[in-house]
C-alpha cells in the first residue's frame, strides 16, 4: 500500500473566465445558475406528479425519479437529477441512452414520449418504467427529460409482481422494449393496450400515465425557457459542466484513498426455489491514484429465481457506496463514475442474463453490493468509516378478499421496508428509513390501513438492536401487522443469516432480524397487543431469521436458519399477526468509548437495556426505565471498573 | 444438495506490451462498465492506466434477437 495520491489534473476552479466559457459556453455564475434552474425543473415535474398520482406507491411511497440528459454526440450525458430514488436515479443515465439508442434517436420526433422497461436494457425491474421526452431545437435533440415511475403491476404470476419465486423473465411481467407511448403528443393506442392487456389494475395506470405525460411536457418547457434565457451553448455546456463537477469531486474523494487491493463481501441468505444454496457477493475494491476499479469476480451466479439484479444496478449501488463513503456531497450525475469501472462477469446474481437470469428484487441483490463495498473499505477508511444498513426490505405484499367481497391488496407496506443505517462520524445512525440505495418515505399508518383489512399494532424501535460504538448504529424496526382477513401473503426477508449492518472504525454489527407469523387462537378471537419478551415466540410460526428451536426467538450463534420462501404464498387465517424485525444498523468507533451520558440516555429512551448498557457499551446504569424514568443514573465507578476490565 | 457452479471471473486476456504511465508489462483487455456504458478496455493492471477505451456492445453480453432482424 503506497501514499495517497493527489490528482494532478486541471480543476474547474483554476479555470480562467476565458477558459472555462471556451470549454462551457457560458460563464461560471451562469452555469452555476443553470445547473439550480434544471435541478428546480426536476423538483417541479415531482412535485406535480406527487400532488396528481393515484397509485400508492407513487402517493405513498415516493417510487420515481427524474432526470435531464443531453444529446447523443455529448454522450447523453446525465447531467440534472431529482431529490428521490437512488436506485432509478443510478441507472437513468445508461437507461435513456439505451433506449433512445435502440429506437434510433433520427426516428424521435418533438411530442414523443419512448418507454422501456427492461432491466437488462435499463436496469431496476420491469414495474419501474421510464418514460423519455426528447427535447428539440431547431429540428435537433438537445436534450431528453425522463421519469421513471414504479407501475403498481406489470403482469406476471404475481400480482404487484413483488416475490422471490418467479424463475424467468416469462414468469417475471411484461417486458417492454423501447417504444412510443405518445407520438408527436397524440397517445399510441397499441401500446396502451399491450400494457392494459398483459397488467392488474391498469385503471390506476391509466390516471399515472397521464400525469407523467403532462410532467415531462413541463419538464420539455423548462428546458426550453432555459435555453431561450441563457442560450443553447450555455445549456449544453452547463450539462457537461454539472457532471464534471461531479467527476472532479469523486476524483478527489478516491484519490485520498490509499492505494491497495480492498476485499469485501455480503450474504443473501437463499432464493426462492429452495434453501440449500445462499449467495455471496465478493467485490475487490482496487485503487490506484485517482483511479478505481471495482471487480465483482467471485460473486455467485445467478439465482434459480427473480432475486438477481442487472449490471446496471450494480454500477449504481457502486456509485452509492462510494458517494456516501468518499464524499456525499458529490453530485449524482454521469459523472460520478468518470474515475470508476466495474468489472463483472456476466451470469452473476449482480449481472444477470435473460432469460433465466430474472430480476425483480433487484434492490435486494444491488443493495449487497453496497454492503460489500462498505466491507471492503471500511476497514481502510478508519474515521471516514460509515456503518452499515438493515440490508433488506423484507418486503410484505399480500392480497385477499373483504368480507363484503371486496379484494384488497398491500403492497410493500407492512414488511420491514424501512430500518435504520450504520453510524458515521456524525453521529448515531437513523433509526427509520430506507436502504442506503433507496430514497422513499413511509407510508401513512391510517392511509395503509383505511386501503387494507389491516392493524398496525406496533411499528416501532426494537431495543439492543442499533450495533454498539462511541456512535451507535441506528435501531432495527419492529413492526407488528394483524391481518383481519384470510391474506396471501408473499415474504421476502433476504439476509438474517449475517448482520447486513457491518461496524466503522471499530463499532460492531448491528444484529440480524426476522420474520413470524402468528395465528389466531382457536376461537378465532381478534388477538390484542402482541409482547416483545422471548417467551412470545414459542406458538409462532418462522418465516425467516436464525432461531432458537425450541422458543422460536432469536438465537443468531446456535440457531436454526428459517426459509423465507418455505411456503412460496403463505396463506394466512384472519386475525394473524405478521411480526417483522429488521436487522440493526452497523455501529462507528470503540463501543467503551462512547459517552457516558449518552448511554444513559438510550437506556432512558429504551434504545438500549440496562443490560445492553454494560454488556456492549461497560456502562452501569441503575434505575428502571420503565417505573422511573427520570430516576435512572450512572454508577461512574462501577462503569470504570468494568471499562477498564473489558479493556485489558 | 444441488450442484453449486463455480464462481464466475471476469477474463482477462494478456495483451502484449507495457504501460506508457508506469512501464509494468502487465496489460489485460476486458470490459467494465463505466461512466458511458460497456466499455472494451485494455489496462495496466499494476496502476490501471488505460491504454485503450472503446465503446462495447451497448448492452454488454447481451444480444438481442431483434439485432438480427
Amino acid at each position: 500500500m503506497s501514499s495517497p495520491t493527489i490528482p494532478t489534473a486541471p480543476r474547474l476552479r483554476d479555470l480562467s473566465d476565458a477558459e472555462f466559457r471556451a470549454q462551457y459556453g457560458c460563464d461560471r455564475f451562469s452555469a452555476t445558475v443553470i445547473t439550480n434552474r434544471l435541478r428546480y425543473a426536476v423538483e417541479h415535474m415531482s412535485t406535480g406528479f406527487m400532488r396528481e398520482a393515484f397509485s400508492p406507491i407513487i402517493r405513498d411511497w415516493y417510487d420515481f425519479a427524474c432526470t435531464i440528459s443531453g444529446p447523443a454526440n455529448k454522450g447523453y450525458p446525465m447531467a440534472v437529477v431529482s431529490n428521490s430514488l437512488v436506485v432509478f436515479l443510478g441507472t437513468m443515465g445508461d437507461a435513456v441512452r439505451n433506449a433512445v439508442e435502440e429506437y434510433g434517436p433520427e426516428n424521435l420526433r418533438p411530442g414523443d414520449v419512448l418507454i422501456c422497461n427492461d432491466p437488462y436494457r435499463g436496469g431496476r425491474h420491469v414495474n419501474d418504467v421510464a418514460f423519455t421526452r426528447p427535447v428539440f431545437v431547431d429540428g435537433e435533440i438537445i436534450s431528453y427529460v425522463t421519469m421513471c415511475a414504479h407501475q403498481l403491476d406489470m403482469g406476471g404470476t404475481v400480482p404487484g409482481g413483488f416475490s422471490a419465486t418467479k424463475a424467468n423473465v416469462y414468469e417475471n411481467g411484461l417486458v417492454i422494449p423501447p417504444m412510443l407511448l405518445w407520438s408527436q403528443d397524440q397517445p399510441v393506442r397499441s401500446t396502451f393496450s399491450l400494457i392494459f392487456d398483459n397488467t392488474r389494475w391498469g385503471g390506476m395506470l391509466l390516471p399515472d400515465f397521464k400525469s407523467i405525460f403532462q410532467q415531462l411536457k413541463l419538464g420539455e418547457l423548462l428546458v426550453l425557457e432555459n435555453i431561450d434565457r441563457y442560450g443553447l451553448e450555455a445549456y449544453l455546456g452547463t450539462l457537461d459542466y454539472s457532471c464534471d463537477t461531479s467527476a472532479e469531486r469523486m476524483r478527489d474523494a478516491i484519490a485520498l484513498v490509499p492505494d491497495g487491493d480492498y476485499a469485501g463481501s455480503a450474504l443473501i441468505d437463499a432464493d426462492g426455489l429452495d434453501d440449500t444454496i445462499d449467495y455471496t457477493v465478493r467485490v475487490l475494491v482496487r485503487k490506484r491514484g485517482e483511479n478505481m476499479e471495482i471487480d465483482l469476480s467471485g460473486t455467485s451466479p445467478q439465482a434459480r429465481t427473480c432475486i438477481n439484479c442487472g449490471v446496471l444496478d450494480a454500477k449504481t449501488a457502486v456509485g452509492v457506496a462510494l458517494t456516501m463513503l468518499l464524499d456525499p456531497k458529490v453530485p449524482f450525475t454521469s459523472g460520478t463514475w468518470r474515475n470508476v469501472d466495474l468489472a463483472v462477469p456476466p451470469g452473476t446474481i449482480v449481472s444477470s442474463l435473460p432469460p433465466d437470469g430474472g430480476i425483480m428484487m433487484f434492490w435486494e441483490a444491488s443493495g449487497a453490493v453496497a454492503s460489500a463495498v462498505f466491507d471492503a473499505l471500511n476497514p481502510v477508511l478508519g474515521h471516514q468509516g460509515v456503518g452499515g444498513d438493515y440490508g433488506s426490505t423484507n418486503t410484505h405484499n399480500a392480497s385477499g378478499v373483504r368480507a363484503d367481497g371486496t379484494p384488497w391488496t398491500s403492497a410493500t407496506q407492512c414488511g420491514g421496508e424501512h430500518g435504520p443505517w450504520g453510524a458515521t462520524l456524525a453521529g448515531d445512525g437513523d433509526s427509520y428509513t430506507v436502504l442506503f440505495t433507496l430514497n422513499n418515505l413511509d407510508p401513512a399508518t391510517e392511509t395503509i390501513e383505511r386501503d387494507s383489512p389491516v392493524v398496525l399494532l406496533r411499528k416501532e424501535h426494537a431495543i439492543d438492536t442499533g450495533g454498539a460504538g462511541v456512535f451507535r448504529g441506528g435501531a432495527a424496526n419492529l413492526k407488528d401487522a394483524l391481518w383481519l382477513t384470510a391474506g396471501a401473503h408473499y415474504l421476502s426477508p433476504f439476509r438474517t443469516k449475517e448482520a447486513s449492518g457491518v461496524g466503522a472504525n471499530g463499532g460492531q454489527a448491528g444484529p440480524t432480524g426476522a420474520m413470524w407469523l402468528f395465528p389466531p387462537g382457536d376461537d378465532g378471537a381478534t388477538p390484542g397487543l402482541l409482547g416483545t419478551a422471548a417467551d412470545v415466540y414459542a406458538d409462532s410460526i418462522p418465516v425467516a431469521g436464525v432461531l432458537d428451536p425450541e422458543t422460536k426467538a432469536l438465537d443468531p450463534v446456535d440457531g436454526r436458519y428459517h426459509y423465507f420462501a418455505a411456503e412460496q404464498v403463505w396463506a394466512t387465517r384472519p386475525n394473524t399477526i405478521l411480526r417483522c424485525l429488521t436487522n440493526g444498523g452497523g455501529g462507528w468507533g470503540d463501543p467503551l468509548q462512547r459517552d457516558l451520558e449518552r448511554v444513559l440516555a438510550d437506556v432512558r429512551n429504551e434504545y438500549v437495556s440496562v443490560a445492553g448498557a454494560a454488556r456492549d457499551h461497560g456502562v452501569v446504569i441503575e434505575g428502571d426505565p420503565r417505573s422511573d424514568p427520570e430516576g435512572l443514573r450512572i454508577d461512574h465507578e462501577a462503569s470504570a471498573q468494568l471499562r477498564a476490565r473489558r479493556s485489558a | 444438495m444441488p450442484d453449486v457452479p463455480p464462481p464466475l471471473e471476469v477474463n482477462r486476456e494478456p495483451r502484449d506490451g507495457t504501460c506508457p504511465r508506469c512501464g509494468a508489462a502487465d496489460l489485460r483487455a476486458y470490459p467494465v462498465v463505466a461512466e458511458q456504458g460497456w466499455v472494451q478496455v485494455v489496462k495496466c493492471q499494476h496502476c490501471l492506466h488505460s491504454v485503450s477505451r472503446e465503446p462495447w456492445h451497448r448492452l454488454g453480453p447481451i444480444q438481442l434477437l431483434a439485432d438480427l432482424v
